[in-house]
């Protein structure tokens, strides 16, 4: 709920791996977040822009808290936030956030079945939520 | 820490523990005693992805040679794996269901699945393949794969 203050925008950084199913999970719900819940709170910054070094989105990275979704292991999303200058105020990685709903198994990867539809939706609901939180501490979740 | 077989294809480094026996479908074997601790290899871990689900039979289960033990839910896959050994369960590991990522992360190590209690594992291991020869087995099939690939 919006109490009046304003708000630190977040930046949501989600996995850029195309072909597989995890990574189009976390764009999944990096867009359900930024279009439908939170869109006057977050910012999308395509991790490709990263890797490439745009200085326009390394700007925007290194000005505000960002959350990162990682479709694998190797968790590019984050390690380039970091690199870029970034603080993860919150690392997501799909695999986990699957394990606390394994009703929605995905599958798919140009398009998602409905268990990923409905985890990518899950997965923007955690992140909305951890969002309050770190907006109500003192320091908006910049905290690094 | 066990010794190991080593091989590169592509990007990945794939390993075989000397120590233990293996079952055509990559489920490893090692003896202690009177019990055999099994687990799953390095090779088959790689190639299925990172683990999120594992369903092992509970302990008391009698199994035969070849039946299933547990089922393993990756990113990519479900895997039913059967037995290597003929045996009574005795104890599941207690980590691996809160972290199934312990299979890949240490395949050979702490992510082993179960001990199964076998009383005549020299005559049982007459069907497993030692460690060199899986070792040769899955580095022909991943050389052949690689080839088809090209």
């Amino acid at each position: 709920m919006n109490n009046g203050s304003k708000k630190q925008r977040v930046v949501i950084v989600p996995c850029s791996g195309i072909g597989k199913t995890y990574g189009t999970v976390s764009r999944e719900a990096a867009y359900i977040l930024v279009e439908d819940i939170r869109p006057d709170e977050t910012q999308l910054v395509a991790l490709s822009k990263l890797v490439m070094g745009d200085e326009e989105a390394k700007a925007i990275v290194s000005s505000h808290p960002s959350i990162t979704i990682d479709g694998c292991k190797l968790a590019c999303a984050t390690k380039m936030v970091q690199e870029s200058g970034g603080k993860v105020a919150k690392d997501y990685a799909v695999l986990e956030v699957y394990r606390q709903y394994r009703q929605y198994k995905p599958q798919g990867i140009a398009e998602l079945n409905e268990g990923g539809k409905l985890l990518a939706q899950a997965l923007a609901n955690d992140i909305a939520k951890e969002m309050d939180r770190l907006q109500s501490e003192p320091d908006g979740g910049d905290n690094g | 820490m066990a010794e190991m077989l080593r091989f590169n294809i592509d990007k990945f480094t794939f390993q075989v523990a000397t120590d233990r026996w293996y079952s055509n479908e990559g489920v490893w074997a090692k003896w202690e005693g009177m019990h055999v601790v099994i687990g799953l290899s390095d090779y088959v871990q790689q190639r299925s992805g990172d683990v999120a689900f594992v369903e092992l039979k509970p302990a008391g289960s009698l199994l035969n040679q070849g039946e299933e033990v547990a089922v393993i839910e990756t990113i990519k896959v479900n895997i039913s794996l059967p037995s290597p050994v003929s045996g009574r369960v005795v104890s599941l590991n207690p980590e691996i269901e809160k972290a199934p990522e312990l299979i890949n992360q240490d395949p050979y190590g702490t992510g082993w699945l179960a001990m199964i209690s076998v009383p005549d594992f020299p005559i049982q291991a007459q069907h497993l393949l030692d460690a060199q020869t899986y070792y040769e087995k899955i580095k022909r099939e991943a050389e052949q794969e690689t080839r088809n690939n090209e």
